[in-house]
């Protein structure tokens, strides 16, 4: 590593606190990989910051007091993590995508506004509206069509399929939303809108 | 007039879907009620939704 800390005696002093300042980060992370990094982080940061260490308080303290910023930044990182994947942010992913503006205008409606479908449980009995279904479900893009494919034919759960797809869930939220969209349009257009019934 | 926390139809149209992967908070959820009661058009959007989902089933049997 660095060259001047191995000429401190302090060094070999600071490597024997490591096991008790593992546990210190153990405890605060409950992630024994995560604490390992966490400490070894901390020990770069204290061998950078040891010729400004006065030695007032113990080494054992001063060197707990540098792992606690970084248990805190480990917890932040995680927290960040665990958003980008719940959720919240897919939000914003799912809502302001630059294609929209084709469905909706600039103040947030339908461009097309969707009709009510009269009697939809009918079409399940005729075998021309299966035609069509199948006919839409082959227009939707590649990558949507498999995605909404898997989803809704299949019923498997998201998180297999993102997997499966090597990409985000929150990816996968959006392209899920696309497909619907672009599948209750072409319906729309090729089933529901020749049979239209009075006004609406 | 400050809606601007409410939804639009753009918005609530993301919502009815991704209600179906994950749970939406007390708060989406509100808003997204807010728009429905009063947005027909998201309505029939709602119904459509259940239909492509019942329909997909359907269709993979
Ligand atoms: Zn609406």
């Amino acid at each position: 590593m660095a060259q001047t800390p191995a000429a401190d005696p302090r060094f070999a002093e600071i490597e024997s606190h490591r096991p008790y300042l593992v546990r210190y980060a153990l405890a605060q992370l409950r992630d024994a990989e995560l604490a390992q990094e966490t400490v070894q982080e901390a020990l770069l940061a204290a061998l950078e910051a040891l010729p400004g260490f006065d030695g007032r308080s113990s080494l054992r303290t001063w060197l707990t007091a540098i792992l606690r910023f970084k248990v805190i930044d480990a917890q932040r990182r995680i927290a960040t993590d665990r958003r980008r994947l719940e959720s919240t942010d897919g939000d914003e992913d799912g809502a302001d995508e630059a294609w929209q503006d084709e469905l909706f205008d600039e103040t947030g409606h339908w461009r097309v506004a969707p009709r009510t479908w009269s009697d939809p449980e009918s079409a399940f009995e005729q075998a021309r509206f299966w035609e069509v279904f199948e006919k839409c479900l082959g227009r939707l893009p590649p990558a949507g069509g498999r995605v909404f494919f898997k989803r809704e034919v299949l019923g498997e759960e998201t998180r297999a399929i993102c997997g499966a797809e090597g990409i985000t869930e929150s990816n996968c939220w959006v392209m899920l939303h696309r497909a619907r969209l672009a599948l209750r349009a072409c319906l729309e257009s090729n089933w529901f809108g020749e049979e239209a019934p009075r006004g609406g | 007039m400050a809606d601007s926390d409410k939804v639009d139809c753009r918005k609530a149209s993301w919502l009815l879907s991704v209600a179906s992967e994950r749970e939406l908070t007390a708060q989406e959820r509100q808003a997204l009620r807010e728009h429905l009661d009063r947005c027909l058009k998201c309505r029939n959007y709602e119904g459509q939704l259940k239909f492509l989902r019942e329909a997909s089933r359907r269709f993979g049997k």
